[in-house]
């Protein structure tokens, strides 16, 4: 169905103001609160890290005791990958899926509302915890059974981390089956499959990752709600529960997790690359099947995550693992292609995707690492995870995110970013960075393990440890030069334009921002560069 | 940059240094993809930098086909030689050695451990405040694992292996030890006091390690021998 209209001509008369905000069903402004929203829990579970490395700056209990401590890295792992990059996904799909396909908004607009909500509730609820005489949930973002049974963890903070869980697993479910339904059915006249933006590409096999994935965590979550409070006994051994099920739930959801938080900002940097390379993606088709084929594998590698636990078949994992990283390359190769001989410049979005390639590349590469179970055997559990972790998360996720908010937030405010506070923030936060994570390759390899408060002394961690500390400063310094950048540009940046960037995808053929309903006219869509293609006016395909 | 990890312990058991050596070659093969990869991405960067006042489009080329398969082709093969060295290795430091010179029972608790001995009574256990401190023989020995209630993990950084402890069942690790003192860990986050369940290996000879196992039960056993 290509329709001008949704089925729902809903929100067309909004209350101005916050009660506009509050009320909102339309598809940029929930965009706008989920993606802020977001960058509110990013904040929220960064300032934990940084309690986390204050810490580890030193041997010794010196700023937090382990009770906290424990709290900390919990809520720091569930704070950035539940409340801040799966819903930063959702926020920016929200906002550029409908203009991507040249839609007038999504599918279920109120729906669209509802997930907003959820999302914001179980946020609210999983935070509670830390208000609770117990505390928060203390066992790590993965919950291992028996550790998160009530004998071992009681206390309200762990229930509550369950239901907020739950509200915002829900919240996704819902809000991928609402941009799935806007993808397939309300795409432009002309916008075939093949002619979609990479970014939309992406977020289809992301939503689908999200539509098999959360279920299995909405019921591995209900399941130890009940051996809580109910006395059910699916993870507990003493009952006859399995402790290692836990294990293949949590993960049969947690790795698809991590592909839900990075395939889509793979969809970023495959617009943004094009874009300032003055050239079209290279390998267009092979991009697509290397992005299904990342989703399809993705779901058959969840125990490379227990390899230590004896229980699973450690060369099979190991060889999905391993054949994961094929299609992942591809794209790298994409990418490179797509600069050669091209005209390239670097304005701060480009920047960031140039930080993304070489920081995921790194930890795409100890990835292979941790992918062999003899290597595993040895790094599993250590400073080296955390580093692999964080160079993905990080170096990819979040480097992709600041290359999203510099390209994309021109044509979310209608005013451009300063460039040469993007300039430093991106400068900062790659020294940062590296300074905070590079060493931890080195304290895992020599045998510092993860999620503990302290560490020997004269063990030949202090100065790994303290570098690390110093580089977390540095990160934190950076955000706040981009909050500083946000804060000055909005109220006096230049103006953006309708296409500031000479870019290649509908949301540039509007105004910035895009008017109620997004298209006053559409462009006709030919290629996949439907905007390139009117500027140049010649025939659809060079 | 990559090469700064390459300071890998050795490790104080042929398992280890199998594990070592396989990540040996490991960082030889990822430095190679590294410097290709980011070599590559550096060029675009340098070379193809655009000239100031040069408007006009560089050529617009899609795709290529035979290029796309061999960018496909390559990585394949290299993780197949990859997973086929880490198989090979695998198998050897899953190998369990069928008349092991010793047999120590190990159950993870929180927080410490407990070790006994295959038919000799002996036992150790450690605590947070006095680690348990045990000896082994060198040569074949195998803990089995478990645990009195939540997962920990059983880890040995010079041995350059862990393995969880489990609740309700048993593991196994198989190794063979060099003479010398080793710490340990608990690797698997466990609780309140995880970071508080060191314990030392000493492996020393079978004659040392047959008369400490015959000493009276005294406590936290002496771990000098
Ligand atoms: C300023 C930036 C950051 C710093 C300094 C930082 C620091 C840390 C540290 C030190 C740990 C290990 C704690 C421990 O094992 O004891 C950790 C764990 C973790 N981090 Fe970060 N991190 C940062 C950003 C991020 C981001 C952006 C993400 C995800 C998008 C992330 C996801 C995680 C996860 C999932 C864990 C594991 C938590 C667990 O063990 O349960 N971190 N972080
Ligand atoms: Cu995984
Ligand atoms: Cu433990």
């Amino acid at each position: 169905m290509a329709t001008a209209e949704p089925a729902i001509v809903a929100g067309a008369h909004e209350p101005r103001g916050v009660a506009g905000w509050l009320t909102t069903v339309d598809h940029k402004r929930i965009g706008i609160l989920y993606v802020v929203t977001a960058v509110g829990f990013f904040i929220i579970s960064g300032l934990l890290s940084l309690l986390m490395r204050a810490e580890l700056a030193q041997p010794g209990l010196q700023v937090v005791n382990e009770s906290t401590y424990n709290q900390l890295f919990t809520m720091h792992g569930t704070g950035m990958m539940f409340l801040f990059a799966t819903p930063l996904v959702a926020g920016l799909a929200n906002y550029f899926v409908p203009l991507h396909v040249g839609a007038p908004d999504v599918a279920f607009p109120r729906l669209n509302a509802l997930t907003y909500w959820l999302y914001v509730l179980g946020g609210v609820v999983v935070f509670s915890g830390f208000l609770t005489a117990s505390g928060a949930a203390a066992f790590g973002w993965t919950g291992y059974a028996p550790l998160s049974e009530a004998t071992y963890s009681p206390g309200a903070g762990v229930d509550l981390w369950i239901i907020g869980l739950i509200l915002v697993g829900t919240s996704s479910i819902l809000g991928a089956v609402n941009l799935m339904a806007t993808i397939f059915g309300m795409r432009a006249p002309g916008m075939t499959m093949f002619r979609l933006p990479i970014f939309t590409w992406n977020i289809i096999v992301t939503l689908t990752l999200i539509m098999f994935s959360f279920p299995v965590l909405t019921a591995a979550l209900a399941a130890l709600f009940i051996d809580r409070n109910l006395g059910g006994g699916f993870f507990d051994p003493t009952q006859g529960g399995d402790p290692i099920l836990w294990q293949h739930l949590f993960w049969f959801f947690g790795h698809p997790e991590v592909y839900i938080v990075i395939l889509p900002f793979f969809g970023v940097i495959t617009e943004i690359i094009p874009v300032f390379s003055r050239k079209p993606l290279f390998g267009y088709r092979g991009f697509v099947f290397a992005t299904l084929l990342i989703g399809a594998y993705s779901f058959s590698v969840w125990a490379h995550h227990m390899f230590t636990t004896g229980s699973v078949n450690n060369p099979f994992f190991s060889a999905m693992t391993m054949l994961i990283a094929v299609p992942t390359g591809v794209k790298f190769f994409s990418w490179i292609a797509t600069m050669w001989r091209g005209k390239l410049t670097f304005p701060t979005p480009m920047l960031f995707a140039m930080g993304f390639l070489f920081m995921f590349l790194i930890g795409g590469i100890t990835g292979i690492f941790v992918a062999s179970p003899p290597i595993d055997y040895a790094v599993h559990d250590t400073y080296y995870v955390v580093a692999h972790m964080h160079y993905v998360l990080f170096g990819g996720t979040v480097f992709a995110s600041f290359a999203a908010f510099y390209y994309w937030i021109p044509k979310m405010s209608g005013r451009m970013m300063g460039e040469r506070l993007g300039k430093l923030h991106f400068w900062l936060m790659l020294i940062g960075f590296n300074l905070t994570f590079f060493p931890m390759h080195q304290m895992g390899l020599n045998g510092m393990q993860r999620r503990v408060a302290d560490y020997p002394a004269e063990s030949g961690l202090e100065v790994l440890n303290a570098v690390s500390t110093a580089g977390s400063g540095i990160v934190a310094l950076s955000i706040a030069v981009f909050l500083f950048n946000l804060f000055v540009s909005m109220k006096r940046g230049a103006s953006a334009g309708d296409d500031p960037w000479q870019a290649n995808t509908l949301e540039w053929a509007t105004s910035s921002p895009p008017p109620h309903h997004n298209f006053k006219r559409l462009p006709p869509i030919r290629s996949e560069r439907p905007v390139f293609d009117a500027r140049h006016t010649g025939p659809a395909d060079g | 940059m990559v090469l700064t990890t390459s300071c890998a312990p050795q490790g104080s058991t042929s398992q280890g240094r199998e594990i070592s050596s396989l990540y040996d070659i490991f960082l030889w093969i990822a430095a190679g993809v590294f410097l290709v990869t980011a070599g590559l991405i550096a060029w675009s960067i340098i070379r193809y930098r655009a000239k100031p006042g040069d408007d006009d489009l560089p050529e617009q080329f899609h795709q290529n086909l035979k290029l796309e398969v061999t960018w496909f082709a390559i990585p394949q093969i290299l993780v197949v030689v990859l997973f086929v060295l880490s198989a090979f290795a695998l198998n050897e430091v899953n190998e369990e050695s069928p008349e092991p010179d010793a047999v120590v029972d190990v159950t993870g608790f929180q927080w410490g451990w407990r070790f006994t001995y295959d038919g000799s009574g002996k036992e150790v256990v450690g605590t947070p405040q006095e680690p348990a401190k045990v000896l082994v023989p060198v040569g074949n020995v195998s803990f089995v694992l478990t645990s009195a209630d939540v997962v920990h993990s059983f880890y040995v950084p010079d041995f350059l292996i862990k393995r969880d402890a489990v609740p309700g069942r048993d593991t196994r690790i198989d190794v063979n030890v060099d003479a010398g003192v080793y710490d340990g860990v608990c690797a698997e986050f466990c609780g309140l006091l995880h970071a508080r369940m060191p314990f030392t290996i000493e492996a020393v000879s079978q004659e040392a390690f047959q008369q400490w196992l015959q000493e009276p039960p005294e406590g936290v056993a002496r771990g000098d021998g």
